[in-house]
């Protein structure tokens, strides 16, 4: 049972359907052994807020029905005989099809986006009691599509942050190394994919929300064109940065979920028809096309030399497989990081106002005057990242100050605008880094502005509204940890990118899940998660973190929910006393197929795999020699760091 | 560093966004918000006469407008599902003039 729960997990969405449709398992298996390895895993890494078994189990039996019809449909489908089987088998094929583009894939969503019927936190205590009345086009789109709904992840606090520390309901953690950060914001997102918790996830980005946890946890991540996704149903950031897209472990994955969930939304004024069919000219291949570097990227303070060789190496791989690598300048791009710290406060402060604790969200008992209740609501619901650029944002916007930043900002936004407008008439693609460094440890970024830096090759592509996406390139040769190469398209040419990614992707392979999460993987602590049967507005989504229990950087004010408990994960064992409250303790691995648990005495330490011991995944040829690489190096920095 | 806000603008800029901070969240907010604003000179520094701004990043959309025709919306019970406070059908909020009231 657990061979199969763990082979689905690292399915990608063209194995799963080839099985439903030759009736190997039923989607209800699917759905069933996601929701397992759900609840047996992410104790480990926290990327759940909240699950959907319902309405998982319900999708799942909508797809078994119309299989199991459409088979029944086919005359002498009882009957031996291969001619049989086959048209049976074509009979099933052409129902799945017509179940949509995600039919029977297990699919997740940022807890940004409304999901009737389940809580939409932003992973904030400002809406923890927060169940949404509605759907959001994006998610709705994805389950029209056949997607089967897992639940909801974890994120920064209203999408402020890039290491989900922020979160109110605690950090998630990297499937790669639990001692890491996911980056963020949508890390959650990121985090399921790598650990193989779901086959598709959707997160959204605002500066680098998309593609920085994805290169920190080794999965494709597409920011697409500022347009293509609606934006109706997810809470607004940066309403004229934000956009959605998804994650997943292939490029193929990818581009058919953005298939599903792209295209104009008359709930979205912005959203534009984008031509779907990113799908289709993946296998295209680069020969003739013009992938521009950007020198200054490359020479820029910060980004660290495996990073680096990283980009370069990918470089090369495209020059080998055709493409024309051409150098172009975006000469303002490195005014993009203060211009968004001037826009993104300034859209949040606005978009943020709509919380006033009395249509919903989080409202402070007993204050008999209005102001009053405001004040303390919004001091106490919004946690310190975004108090911090709810007020940066309120000074910005202010008189005599306006005219200094904001109004200045919006004019360099038309420079980096045209920045890339110029380059993309030398070049159909631009290769770059996505994050200047691999993942992060708990605690060690603690600075507001350091952690900003961790957008510094994202941020411009949300000015300008091109696409973006990060491809997961191996694993860099000093730390040992995923990095990603980011592709930018230009506008609503995302098309070009994906056809880029898929080249490279026959060098590097489709993303593994991360080796902590293969087959068999188990944890000493299982989690236990929410579901959505239990939500009820205006009750807690449990798991908010506590005054003594506050995730990194500022303890969380004016908790209120202590008899709530901490988060499941962390209930022993994690009293701020006893170690940093910037580090959440990484539960234990206990590797299922070493019969035996791993030793208690050092409870936050990764147990170093043996030598050989990762299982392939079905449908991933040639895997082993780049588990044994990532391994390898692996092994040589735990030796380093000892 | 220089020094763009007093703990006293802070304290205003609180206000305005209606977030009540207390002492030492006004101090450390105050140097949280120099800081930033530090980092946030390049944008003071750009020689940008003439330069348009862009407000938002895609160009050539016009305005949507849709038939003034009766959609369903949410009945008022789903609207005050979230509500932390209501009655009689409304949201409730604490008297905001007379006694009790607001500033």
């Amino acid at each position: 049972m657990a061979a199969t729960r763990d082979a689905f997990a690292c399915m990608g969405v063209r194995d799963i359907q080839a099985g439903l449709a030759a009736r190997e398992f039923s989607a209800r298996e699917v759905a069933a052994s996601a929701l397992d390895r759900v609840r047996a895993l992410d104790g480990a890494t926290h990327a759940f807020l909240e699950t959907t078994e319902q309405m998982a189990l319900e999708q799942a039996e909508k797809i078994d029905a119309a299989l199991s019809a459409a088979v029944a449909s086919v005359p002498g489908a009882g009957a031996a005989g291969a001619a049989g089987t086959r048209a049976a088998a074509e009979a099933a094929g052409a129902a799945l099809a017509a179940c949509g583009p995600l039919a029977g894939v297990p699919v997740a969503f940022k807890d940004n986006m409304n999901l009737a019927g389940t809580h939409t936190t932003c992973s904030s205590r400002m809406l923890a009691a927060y169940v949404s009345p509605y759907t959001a086009t994006c998610v709705a789109r994805a389950i029209e599509a056949g997607g089967i709904p897992l639940g909801k992840l974890n994120m920064d606090e209203f999408a402020f942050g890039s290491s989900t520390e922020t979160s109110a309901f605690g950090p998630s953690r990297n499937p790669w190394d639990l001692q890491r950060v996911p980056g963020g914001s949508s890390g959650g997102s990121a985090a399921a994919v790598a650990a193989g918790l779901a086959t598709v996830t959707l997160g959204s980005d605002t500066g680098g929300s998309i593609r920085q946890p994805g290169s920190f946890c080794g999965v494709v991540a597409v920011k697409p064109t500022y347009g293509v996704v609606s934006r109706y149903g997810v809470v607004a950031f940066g309403s004229s940065l934000d956009q959605v897209g998804p994650f997943a472990r292939s490029v193929a994955d990818a581009a058919l979920a953005l298939d599903a969930i792209a295209g104009r939304d008359p709930l979205d004024c912005t959203s534009q028809e984008a031509g779907a069919g990113f799908a289709e000219n993946l296998a295209e291949g680069v020969r003739g096309m013009r992938v521009g570097v950007v020198p200054a990227f490359m020479e820029a303070k910060g980004l660290t030399p495996e990073v680096r060789a990283k980009v370069e190496e990918a470089a090369g791989h495209l020059r080998a497989l055709g493409a024309d690598i051409v150098e172009v300048e975006l000469p303002n791009a490195q005014a993009a990081m203060s211009a968004y710290y001037v826009l993104g406060p300034c859209e949040a402060f606005s978009n943020l106002a709509r919380f006033d604790s009395v249509r919903y969200g989080y409202c402070d008992p007993g204050h008999a005057d209005l102001g009053g209740q405001y004040e303390a609501s919004r001091a106490k619901g919004f946690g310190p990242e975004a108090r911090r650029r709810i007020m940066l944002g309120s000074y910005l916007l202010s008189a005599g100050v306006y005219e200094t930043y904001y109004y200045p900002a919006q004019q360099v936004r038309t420079l980096i605008t045209q920045d890339y407008a110029r380059a993309f008439e030398q070049v159909d693609c631009i290769l770059a880094p996505v994050s200047p460094r691999t993942a992060f440890r708990f605690g060690e970024v603690s600075d507001p502005t350091d952690m900003y830096l961790s957008d510094m090759f994202t941020i411009s592509i949300n000015i300008a509204g091109n696409g973006g996406m990060s491809l997961p390139v191996g694993l860099g040769a000093e730390t040992g940890l995923p990095v990603g190469v980011q592709l930018i398209s230009p506008q609503f040419k995302d098309h070009n990118m994906l056809r880029v990614a898929a080249a490279l992707e026959t060098v590097y392979g489709p993303a593994p899940v991360a080796p902590d999460f293969r087959e068999c993987a188990t944890f000493e602590a299982p989690a236990a998660i929410p579901d959505a049967a239990e939500a009820v507005p205006g009750k807690d989504l449990p798991g908010l973190a506590t005054d003594g229990d506050a995730a990194a950087g500022a303890p969380v004010q004016g908790a209120t929910n202590k008899e709530k408990g901490g988060s499941p994960m962390r209930s022993e064992g994690c009293e701020a006393s006893e170690r940093s409250m910037a580090e959440p303790p990484a539960p234990q691995v206990k590797r299922g197929g070493e019969g035996g648990r791993a030793s208690s005495a050092a409870p936050t330490k990764r147990v170093p795999h043996e030598q050989g011991s990762p299982v392939d995944c079905p449908g991933e040829p040639g895997l082993s020699e780049r588990l044994g690489a990532a391994e390898d190096a692996r092994s040589q920095v735990e030796k380093a760091g000892e | 560093m220089t020094q763009h806000l007093t703990e006293r603008d802070v304290r205003g800029i609180a206000e305005y966004a209606r977030i009540g901070l207390s002492d030492a969240e006004v101090a450390q907010m105050t140097i949280d918000l120099n800081a930033i604003i530090d980092s946030l000179k390049p944008i003071t520094e750009y020689d940008l006469a003439g330069v348009p701004p862009t407000f938002h990043p895609i160009g050539g959309l016009s305005n949507v407008m849709r038939e003034d025709a009766e959609e369903a919306g949410f009945p008022q019970a789903v609207a005050l599902e979230n509500a932390p406070k209501q009655q009689d059908g409304c949201f409730l909020v604490p008297s905001i003039l007379g006694e009790g009231g607001d500033r």
